[in-house]
């Protein structure tokens, strides 16, 4: 049964590669026939004495005899006391019931060999045909193998003890005696001791008391056992693990033999899963809208994205032209090079010697240029220009990081901004050229005036002497002292031709003087000490009455005495406060006087008819500078530092407040058509006022380096005026103004007289014009007067 | 009550932005900042008040619109500038952890377009909106092209790819092509930095600057990253101004490539342009490589003249068909008076010569020495079809054969080499394909340096080749892109049509001078020292000089006394009659014209003055400013003529 087993294992396991162990086995196996037919031989050789000797061993080699007839009768090979020795075996040790070990000494194949020889036998039956007999089947549990072998031992698990008084050792299935085998005499066992076959082991098998032989096998498993090892080889003590339940688990619950539940199968497991039909229909989309690529080696890849990369279409397909941010500045294009920029430029283009030092002492961002024009012979001699990458790059920077700005560049002749002015020539006459100098007083001359007639010239000066010129000649005519520690500080002649009167403040007085002159008749004379007379009888009959008791008066009339009397000086008048300016009415009855320390009483007029001085102004804002009265209507300005104010004297008004923006006016003049005003400040500023158009300056001329000192009108029906200032100049300008109301004055400046000094930061002082004759007469610090014509 | 108005709530203070108020808007990095400022063309504002603008003190802060500020908070490619930045996040978290397998997969999926050259987002909306129109595009084409150039020629570093380079190098090779099919290149000029370019596409005048072929030194302040941002853009939208541009002519876009050629150095011969649909072009529409004209150059030349030969022929009676069929053409007609009496009306010039024909017909050969890819496409772009070269300056000639009978012009640019130098040099010159004697002219053969062709260019017709023979010292390279202004010095016109007239006279007196130092030898030191003077008077005539010219003046009336009672003198001595009289007569005639001017001068600084008084501050300002750039100007351009009065003279006396 066993060796059965182990013989169908060995066909399907090993099929072929053990041919040659096969053919070992054979030779082996006939060996052992051999020798068993030996035995044999040695048997049948016992068995003719076999009655007569009744010894155990002719018995057994007897019952070796049956036992062969058998062989060739029931196929039964002749392995039994193989497979005895294996029994033997398997009582002498403790096998291991693996069922694939191999039972050693057994050749399947021969045995094969024999069962196809041997299948059964042909017969003659009763009728004489042929009767395939076939051989007897050994039933067994789990073989249904019909050449199983009969039991080697039929006598049971009994020690063989028992059989030693007998020839046979049990029964076998016929009831035949199974006889002992022969146990070897001295002799026979010398014989076994020398031709010593393989695997003897000089044993006897205690279950057939056959030799005990053992194979190779058998004697490896023996040495295995003594040495304590594992019996078989091929045993691994230490498998892997095999995780049970984790990885046959769905092996297991697939079979139901296995599963841990005896739950019926759920019904979910059968059908597909929506889940992974959604999972997939995703993908499946994402393939077909491009997201999700077949896998491309990197290389390939970047080498794709590349070509996408440069995607080409009309990006202005259908463009639609927008308008431009006004905002948004486009950057300015670079200039394009000039002729100095060439590799071979005109020679001019190329820089001297000395302009290429200059331009290498420069640091490189105060160069104008940041390349010097040079001259290449060839073009094969031009290098590559160093700064490229550098220049790029700024420009790189400018475009990103400088802040723009729109420039309007007027690219316009400049030219053109001027104003059409008419030429000079046109403009004559006005003085050009210094005519006379008038020398004579000693520190400055404050003041000068033109008389009337256009003949004499006063001066005041800082001696306190008033002396008068004849104009033309630069002769003194006469002089007088005034005062000698105070300075004249104004002179003006009384404005009509009918006398010869000439006013002059010096400190807080006022004289009135009729000064002798060549052109002076006695009956001028007279009528101007008439006139200057007049007001003595007025004043003591009739003008008293209104000064209040305790009050002082606004100014006294007095005569200046006798030493001055006869000098032509015949009245004093004292105000409270120096006076600085004068000034005549037009008819000349009336002059008002300046002084702009006195406060509430600076400025104060005079009638000298009746020797009577009246305040105006209560009180004024600010310092009253100057004064004039209207050329032709009954209005009288007054400036303070700041504006120009305008009373009408009827009413008793104030009709206008002119603003010219100066910071301190220092004089001003009215037209003598009375609709505009100069005014020249001391902050350098001359400025025209169109009366009817504003309060504001029309014009405003800052032509000065220094302060402008006075300004004056000509009054003799020429367009001119003239303005005096601190630098030592004195400028003409032609101011025409037109007839027509709506048509702008035109004011071109015309000429620029230079000639007075300047002398502690003082120039020129005071100037004043010829009545009819383009000529005026400035007074300067350098203690001269000039006529310039 | 009113709302109390807090400083800095509204107004000026809201409408500006400073450059890191603007970034922590923004929500981003300052360079991710200052590439959305570069492509979206923002750039800072100056603010009319600083004080009323800024909190701080700093005098030097940047200033944006918010509005401006606002229009790039919409950006979509400022959600890509986050994404990298969450990205790069995450690979430095990868790397801190150690874990440098996810730190490499997220690396390969990041953008890195300064190690790549190609970045994961496009730029094609923001050209779109930075231009609205082509016409838009076209008008900003000049610093692009300019820096595209520049980048072709640099050599690639870590900073700049060299993909970036062959990018550059390729877009710019196209828009050439471009140029030579459509024959839009105007102007050329060789510059000391470069050589300077002028096309004329659709209208729009395009000025652009490329280096010469030499390796660009590079200074160590340019920051290549900035550059970067700016090639990028300008890469994205030269790309589609090219395929705009090709597609308007019927050309397919991008032009077939030829890498190997290009590898040999063909430059434009590695492109092959076709039309955009062959069939109904017929032939392909325009030829960039020479293949076709391959065969042998012989045969071409046979066929060429057999060609010359037919068209001579019937040329008359072709003429004649052709007038009587009135074939419709594109062109202006030009429309002359028929009976006298109408006005003439201004009509767009009829040009003289077709920028496609310049050199049509020739056949150019190339010497070694000479730059071939700016000769090349020159050439090209002005009608010529057949260029040939020596083989070391690369793939793509007509021919290599210096030798072909084909060839017309010869460009060389090297020295005339001595007869015995030729025979010695010979054997070392090895370079070059054949050996040729460096002074072997072929027959029939025009030779001319380099500069022929941009002159030929620049004046619209070919100048005579003898001044730009080899060797010769060449005329001198204007520049076609000046425009002569009024009175501004022209290098073209003769001397004395510029002068003023106070230069001549100048000029003339020291001429005189000149002459009367030669004979009167102690003259000199006197002349020399009143001319100087004279001459600064001339060139400064303010008024505060008037007093010295004044003077000056009066010393002027004294010295010709003096001078001639010495000359007197000295003829006693010498026992002659008295010299030079008539040259006195003269120069007493100029020296009056000059007093004369003088005083004219004078006259008109002081009107000039006295009419400048009556401006307002503002016009008086500004008219100042103007009349002192006028007389930088004017002071330059004399320098300029006195130069070349200078040049001009020492010619004179050599010749």
């Amino acid at each position: 049964m066993g060796p059965k087993s182990v013989d169908k294992k060995r066909k399907t396991q090993v099929p072929e590669s053990e041919s040659d162990d096969e053919l070992a086995g054979r030779l082996f196996d006939s060996v052992l026939s051999q020798s068993e037919d030996d035995s044999d031989f040695v048997a049948s050789d016992d068995d003719e004495d076999d009655d007569q000797d009744d010894s155990a061993s002719k018995g057994s080699q007897d019952d070796e005899d049956d036992e062969e007839d058998d062989d060739d009768a029931l196929l039964s090979d002749d392995i039994p006391s193989d497979l005895d020795g294996e029994e033997a075996l398997g009582k002498l040790l403790i096998t291991d019931d693996e069922p694939e070990i191999e039972v050693p000494g057994v050749d399947p194949k021969r045995k094969d060999v024999g069962d196809e020889e041997k299948n059964y036998r042909i017969e003659k039956d009763a009728n004489g045909g042929e009767r395939y007999v076939y051989d007897e089947i050994e039933p067994g549990y789990d073989t249904d193998d019909t050449d199983a072998q009969g039991p080697a031992n039929t006598i049971g698990d009994i020690s063989l003890d028992f059989y030693d008084s007998y020839p046979h050792i049990g029964y076998d299935i016929n009831g035949k005696r199974i006889m002992r085998p022969a146990s070897g005499d001295a002799l026979q066992n010398l014989l076994d001791s020398i031709e010593v076959p393989k695997g003897w082991t000089g044993l006897t098998d205690i279950n057939t008391g056959n030799p005990l032989n053992l194979t190779d096998e058998e004697l490896e498993l023996v040495r295995r056992v003594q040495m304590g090892l594992i019996p078989n080889e091929l045993h691994d003590p230490y498998p892997n693990t095999v995780e049970y339940f984790t990885s046959i688990e769905e092996k297991m619950r697939k079979t139901p033999l296995q599963a841990l539940s005896s739950a019926p199968e759920p019904k979910r497991r059968f059908l597909p899963s929506k889940n992974e039909a959604t999972q997939v229909m995703k993908l499946v989309r994402a393939i077909r809208e491009g997201r999700i690529l077949p896998y491309k080696p990197p290389e390939e890849g970047e080498r794709e994205a590349e070509e996408e990369d440069e995607v080409h279409f009309d990006l202005w397909q259908n463009e639609e032209p927008q308008d431009a941010n006004p905002m948004q500045i486009p950057a300015p294009k670079l200039p394009p090079p000039g002729y100095d920029m060439s590799y071979n430029p005109p020679e001019e283009y190329l820089p001297t010697k000395e302009e290429r030092e200059e331009w290498e002492k420069l640091d490189p961002e105060e160069r104008e240029k940041d390349y010097l024009p040079q001259k290449y012979g060839a073009l094969r001699k031009v290098p590559a220009w160093s700064e490229m990458v550098k220049e790029r790059f700024e420009r790189c920077m400018d475009l990103y990081l400088a802040p723009r700005i729109r420039k309007n560049r007027l690219n316009i002749d400049p030219n053109s901004l001027l104003p059409k002015l008419p030429s000079p020539s046109e403009l004559k006459p006005f003085p050009t050229v210094c005519q006379t100098i008038f020398r004579g007083h000693e520190g400055r001359v404050r003041s000068v005036s033109v008389d009337p007639s256009g003949t004499a010239l006063a001066t005041g000066g800082d001696d306190g002497a008033v002396r008068v010129w004849e104009l033309l000649t630069g002769r003194q005519v006469w002089s007088v002292k005034l005062s000698s520690d105070e300075a004249v500080n104004t002179v003006r002649w009384r404005p009509s031709k009918d006398s010869f009167i000439l006013a002059a403040a010096a400190g807080e007085d006022i004289f009135l003087m009729v000064p002798s002159h060549a052109t002076v008749t006695p009956s001028l004379d007279q009528a101007s000490r008439d006139i200057l007379a007049a007001g003595f009888g007025y004043a003591t009959h009739g003008q008293q009455q209104p000064v209040a008791v305790g009050k002082e008066p606004a100014a006294k009339w007095a005569r200046p005495g006798t030493k001055l009397e006869d000098e032509g000086v015949l009245i004093r008048v004292t105000v409270r406060s120096t006076v600085k300016v004068i000034h005549w009415h037009k008819r000349g009855d009336h002059f008002a006087t300046v002084s702009p320390s006195g406060q509430r009483s600076s400025v104060a007029i005079h009638t000298l008819s009746k020797h009577m001085t009246q305040i105006p102004f209560r009180k004024l804002s600010g310092l009253a500078q100057t004064a004039a009265f209207h050329p032709l209507r009954p209005l009288f300005f007054v400036a303070t530092q700041r504006t120009i104010r305008c009373y009408d004297l009827q009413k008793l008004e104030l009709v206008k407040a002119v603003q010219p923006g100066a910071k301190w006016i220092s004089s001003f003049d009215i037209h003598p058509s009375g609709d505009n005003l100069i005014v020249g400040s001391y902050d350098k500023r001359l400025l025209w006022h169109d009366l009817d158009l504003s309060n504001r300056p029309y014009k405003t001329m800052r032509f000065h380096s220094e302060a402008i000192r006075m300004v004056r009108f000509h009054r003799g029906g020429l367009p001119l005026f003239a303005d005096a200032s601190d630098d030592g100049t004195l400028q003409i300008f032609h101011g025409k103004v037109p007839n027509d109301q709506l048509e702008n004055p035109t004011i071109v400046p015309v000429k620029m007289l230079k000639g007075h000094k300047v002398v502690n930061k003082l120039g020129v002082l005071d100037i004043d014009w010829h009545p009819r004759e383009p000529w005026c007469v400035s007074a300067g610090a350098d203690g001269t007067a000039r006529l310039w014509m | 009550m009113a709302k109390i108005k807090r400083r800095g709530q509204a107004g000026q203070a809201k409408n500006y932005l400073t450059r890191t108020q603007a970034v922590k808007k923004l929500q981003l990095s300052l360079p991710d900042f200052r590439k959305l400022c570069i492509w979206k063309g923002i750039y800072p504002r100056e603010p009319r008040n600083k004080k009323k603008v800024s909190k701080s003190a700093t005098a030097s802060t940047t200033f944006y619109y918010t509005k401006d500020v606002q229009y790039l908070l919409h950006e979509p490619l400022l959600q890509k500038f986050r994404e990298q930045k969450v990205l790069e996040k995450k690979i430095s978290r990868a790397l801190g952890r150690g874990d440098v397998t996810d730190a490499s997969r997220l690396e390969r999926s990041a953008a890195r377009p300064d190690k790549t050259g190609k970045p994961r987002y496009t730029l094609h909306h923001v050209i779109r909106e930075r231009y609205p129109t082509f016409a838009d595009a076209l008008r900003d084409l000049d610093d692009c092209l300019s820096m595209l150039f520049l980048f072709a020629n640099l050599p690639s570093t870590s900073a700049v790819p060299a993909k970036m380079i062959a990018r550059c190098e390729r877009l710019c090779l196209e828009f050439e092509h471009y140029l030579i099919v459509s024959h839009g290149l105007r102007k050329s000029f060789l510059s000391i930095k470069g050589i300077y370019y002028q096309a004329n596409i659709q209208g729009e005048d395009i000025l652009w600057l490329v280096p010469y072929k030499f390796n660009q030194r590079i200074v160590g302040d340019v920051d290549f990253r900035i550059m970067g941002t700016f090639v990028e853009f300008y890469m994205t939208l030269l790309g589609f101004v090219n395929y705009r541009l090709y597609t308007s002519i019927g050309l397919k876009y991008p032009p077939k490539f030829d890498q190997l050629k290009d590898d040999q150095g063909a430059e434009l011969g590695a492109f092959a342009l076709e039309g955009v649909n062959i069939a109904t072009n017929g032939a392909k529409a325009a030829v960039g490589g020479d293949a076709e004209y391959g065969p042998d150059p012989m045969l071409q030349a046979a066929v060429d003249k057999l060609v010359r030969q037919l068209k001579e022929e019937p040329g008359v009676e072709s003429e004649v068909i052709v007038d009587a069929e009135e074939v419709p053409s594109d062109a202006l007609d030009k429309f002359e008076p028929v009976a006298p009496g109408g006005d003439v009306l201004p009509q767009p010039s009829h040009s003289s010569s077709d920028p496609a024909e310049l050199f049509a017909g020739m056949t150019f050969f190339l010497s070694r020495e000479t730059p071939r890819q700016p000769l090349e496409f020159i050439l090209r772009a002005f009608g010529c079809k057949r260029i040939g070269w020596d083989s070391v300056l690369g793939e793509g000639s007509f021919t290599t054969d210096e030798s072909d009978p084909a060839i017309t012009h010869q460009i060389v640019d090297r020295p005339v080499v001595q007869a015995a130098m030729s025979s010695e040099g010979d054997g070392e010159d090895n370079q070059t394909s054949q050996k040729v004697d460096p002074n072997q002219r072929y027959p029939g053969r025009v030779y001319v340096q380099p500069q022929w062709v941009w002159d030929c260019v620049n004046n619209d017709e070919l100048k005579s080749p003898e001044l730009y023979a080899p060797g010769a010292p060449l005329p001198p390279h204007l520049s076609p892109f000046v425009k002569t202004a009024q009175g501004q010095y022209d290098p073209t016109l003769p001397l004395e049509v510029q002068e003023t007239e106070a230069e001549t006279l100048d000029a003339d007196l020291a001429e005189v001078d000149e002459a009367e130092g030669d004979e009167v030898d102690n003259d000199m030191d006197v002349e020399s020292g009143n001319d100087d003077s004279e001459e600064e008077a001339a060139a400064e005539l303010s008024e505060e000089e008037e007093d010295e010219e004044d003077e000056e003046d009066e010393e002027d009336e004294e010295e010709p006394a003096t001078l001639q009672r010495q000359r007197e003198l000295e003829a006693e001595i010498a026992g002659k009659a008295v010299a030079s009289k008539t040259v006195d007569a003269k120069t007493k005639a100029k020296l009056e014209a000059r007093k004369a001017l003088e005083k004219k001068t004078r006259e008109e600084a002081e009107d000039l003055e006295r009419a400048k008084g009556m401006l307002s501050k503002k016009k008086r300002k500004l008219f100042e400013q103007m009349q002192y750039t006028n007389n930088k100007k004017s002071a330059e351009d004399m320098k300029l003529r006195s130069k070349r009065r200078k040049m001009e003279k020492e010619l004179a006396k050599k010749a």
